[in-house]
């Protein structure tokens, strides 16, 4: 008996099953002939055979928030553990505004909800909406003041209630949807004219039978639907009752980094006429910024889980980091640890270090407004705080060979393979703490960008910017936590250029290793007219190459010749793999990375015997600076 | 010592479905038949027909809507040949003839071939192809 592989998903190997099947069990024999009838059957068998076990495998396979790749199963699993995906986020810019021209009359004005101006960025218009009205105080018939606006087109939608109408669904007809700017109002009937606000909630909890409460869910297609209380937990809507909801389609992030705008929105006066004659003055306050995409598939399966083993409850570190893109769904990364972590520990604190979506560091009062919404999550007696970033670099030198044969343009090539690796470097694996960078990946993803490139010889080095502070005495520490490769005497670390007080010249830092040890002492060092170095100073601080740590001796620090005050400090890994570990956040720098186009006179058939053939040094080059 | 030939047998499945009148069983095809009606089948399965294998087969029916010239029919005589060749190893062909039967918009194939391992005379298969327009 044959049958015994179940699993089969191969259509010959399900054919070649049953015709085991039959040699053992008929008295039929033609089953080995393609032409026989007896092989249209079996044909038939195993295509019905294949086509259901496809099937299963698919509907197994979508049963899974892991396995799972339609977006809607995917958000219909997030939905079984309570986890609503991000919307799309509109960008938001605040403009100052200055009104005149208005009737001295009117003490207040009104802007209206729906479109208030309009920006171009990178030659295409957009749109920006307010998504409720907004009433200005005049005087003498100026008014000013600061208005947040929306990028985006307001859009409206009523739907009338019928109880007696089973499985009613109030769906938003639109994608794109910033569900943060959705209004939900309810009026009683179509000629009532009060209307009560609905409040958007994300959980249960101390919502009554009254409460005027709506839930949103992902429904197909990235639309969104509003639930309603059942009278037990939220109001329950009656028969004859009008829902009027009101919300923003957004572009997204392709209106980050608008600036100047145009007024084009409508003002009513204190009886609700429009004012069609006045002057709008507006300026950019804050240019739009904070504009996203919907939450993608990989972040959902990331953060579902997650925020569900949370239970909304900041316990562990891993809480922190579950709950705080879903209070501040600008956050791209966010790594935290207990203060018990560090050396010497602090018990009773959580460190939390985040990276904003758009941007390298959250602004002072995001995170005074985030430690707030942490209170209604972390356990008493805990205190939460956030660290700042530190970004670990990794730059590539790439000499990539490629065949002149099959390319027309190398810098073409070139560009097609900085392109590939400006992606990689955006992509999440990377972008994220604890990210690290593999090797192997990155020299196959130049290998893979265009079959005309035959092989790649990449090397790399790990830098950090040290943020001086100027005309001040200060000691620096600078960790990488990555092992140092120490493969020379001294200069294995390089610097930028600084100077210091006391000395004339532009200085720079490197190493020498202390024999027998893991430990190496920092020099500065000037540079003369031969380029060639001259020792300025022989203590200057100590390097730990196992643990990857500068400490850098008191020091006054007078300028930089990068701007910003930065010195940037760069180091060979021991690793081609770089790990960013604890609150360090690996960036691949691509702009201060080298791609180098070599041609393969081997593979394009110049010289195949490879007697003129010079392959690039898999080491560092020689310089003694950066 | 006359030479002793190999005695082998086959069966195949009838796709009429028809009951044996005594057994109420079904119709088996034997021997000869079995494979007669393997290479019509051959013949007549379109190329792709069969899953994941774009070999076996001919393009004979779709060729039937094309002019009736030589031009058409040494390919159909080409394909018929290769199909049998490499999937029926149970017979060894003699002879292909491809007839256009230009007033009834037809083609008369007529396939002539020794049985491997059997004494049987040789077995010739003639049908005739007709496009079916639907």
């Amino acid at each position: 008996m044959a049958l015994t592989q179940f699993t089969n998903l191969n259509f010959e190997d399900i054919k070649s099953s049953i015709k085991d099947y039959l040699r053992e069990n008929t008295n039929f024999s033609d089953f080995d002939f393609e032409g026989s009838n007896l092989t249209v059957i079996i044909n038939l068998l195993a295509y019905n055979s294949y086509i259901t076990a496809y099937n299963t495998n698919m509907v197994v396979n979508e049963s899974f928030i892991d396995s799972a790749t339609l977006r809607e199963n995917i958000v219909s699993l997030a939905r079984n553990i309570g986890y609503v995906p991000r919307s799309k986020r509109a960008a938001v810019a605040q403009i100052d505004y200055q009104v005149s021209g208005i009737a001295t009359s009117n003490a207040t004005v009104t802007f209206e909800p729906g479109l208030i101006a309009n920006s171009l960025v990178s030659d295409k218009n957009f749109l920006f909406s307010i998504p409720e009205k907004f009433v200005s105080a005049t005087s003498e018939g100026v008014t000013e003041g600061t208005l947040t606006i929306f990028q985006g087109q307001y859009l409206e939608k009523s739907w009338t209630v019928d109880n007696n109408q089973p499985n009613a669904r109030y769906i938003l007809p639109n994608s794109d949807i910033d569900t943060s700017t959705l209004r939900v109002k309810v009026k009683e009937d179509s000629s009532s004219t009060t209307v009560t606000e609905y409040k958007l909630v994300d959980n249960i909890i101390g919502v009554t039978s009254t409460s005027n409460i709506y839930l949103i869910q992902e429904t197909t297609d990235e639309k969104y639907e509003i639930l309603f209380g059942d009278g037990i937990f939220g109001r329950k809507l009656q028969s004859g009752n009008i829902i009027e909801a009101s919300y923003i389609k957004t572009d997204g992030k392709d209106a980050n980094g608008a600036n100047f705008f145009n007024f084009v929105g409508t003002i009513s006066d204190e009886n609700g006429a429009n004012i069609t004659s006045f002057q709008p003055i507006i300026s950019s306050r804050v240019p739009a910024e904070n504009g996203d995409d919907i939450e993608t598939v990989q972040s959902i399966r990331n953060y579902a889980p997650r925020r569900y083993a949370a239970q909304n409850r900041a316990v562990t570190a891993s809480d922190y980091e579950a709950i705080l893109p879903s209070i501040y769904p600008n956050i791209e990364s966010v790594s935290a640890y207990g203060g018990e972590d560090l050396n010497p520990p602090q018990f009773g604190r959580v460190f939390i270090a985040a990276k904003p979506r758009n941007g390298a560091f959250l602004a002072e009062s995001t995170k005074k407004q985030l430690l707030q919404s942490l209170k209604n999550y972390s356990v008493a007696g805990i205190v939460p705080s956030f660290i700042n970033l530190k970004y670990l670099y990794v730059e590539v030198d790439s000499y990539v060979y490629y065949n002149p044969n099959f390319v027309g343009d190398p810098n073409n090539l070139k560009a097609n393979v900085v392109s590939s690796i400006t992606q990689y470097a955006q992509s999440e694996e990377l972008n994220k703490f604890g990210g690290r960078f593999k090797y192997s990946n990155f020299t196959s993803l130049i290998d893979e960008v265009d079959t005309s490139i035959t092989s790649n010889i990449t090397t790399v080095r790990i830098r950090r910017n040290l943020s001086a502070l100027i005309n001040q005495f200060a000691n620096y520490e600078l960790c990488f936590d990555n092992e140092f490769f120490r493969g020379n005497d001294e200069y294995n670390i390089k610097s930028t250029g600084f100077n210091v007080s006391g000395i004339d010249d532009v200085v720079y830092v490197a190493d020498r290793v202390v024999a027998g040890s893991t430990i190496g002492n920092l020099f500065l060092f000037t540079l003369n007219n031969n380029s060639e170095p001259v020792i300025v100073s022989t203590k200057f601080g100590t390097v730990n190459y196992e643990t990857g740590e500068l400490l850098i001796d008191t020091v006054n620090i007078t300028s930089t010749v990068l701007p910003d005050n930065i010195i940037e400090i760069q180091a060979i890994p021991m690793s081609n793999d770089v790990l960013a570990r604890k609150e360090l956040y690996l960036q691949l720098d691509v702009s201060k990375s080298n791609f180098f186009m070599r041609l393969d006179s081997i593979s394009s058939g110049a010289n195949t015997s490879g007697t003129r053939y010079q392959p690039q040094s898999s080491y560092q080059n020689g310089k003694k600076t950066r | 010592m006359p030479l002793q030939e190999l005695s082998r047998g086959f069966k195949d499945i009838s796709l009429s479905f028809k009951r044996h009148p005594v057994t109420n069983d079904l119709l088996p095809l034997k021997n000869a038949d079995a494979i007669k009606r393997a290479v019509q089948n051959l013949v007549r399965i379109n190329i792709g027909e069969v899953f994941f294998n774009d070999l076996i087969g001919t393009n004979i029916t779709g060729s039937l809507f094309e002019l009736a010239t030589d031009d058409l029919i040494l390919p159909i005589q080409t394909e018929i040949e290769t199909t049998i060749t490499n999937f029926e190893p149970r017979v060894r062909l003699t002879d292909v003839d491809v007839t256009p039967r230009q007033e009834e918009n037809a083609l008369e194939v007529e396939i002539r071939y020794d049985i491997v391992g059997l004494s049987t005379p040789t077995q010739t298969v003639t049908f005739i192809l007709e496009p079916t327009r639907l």
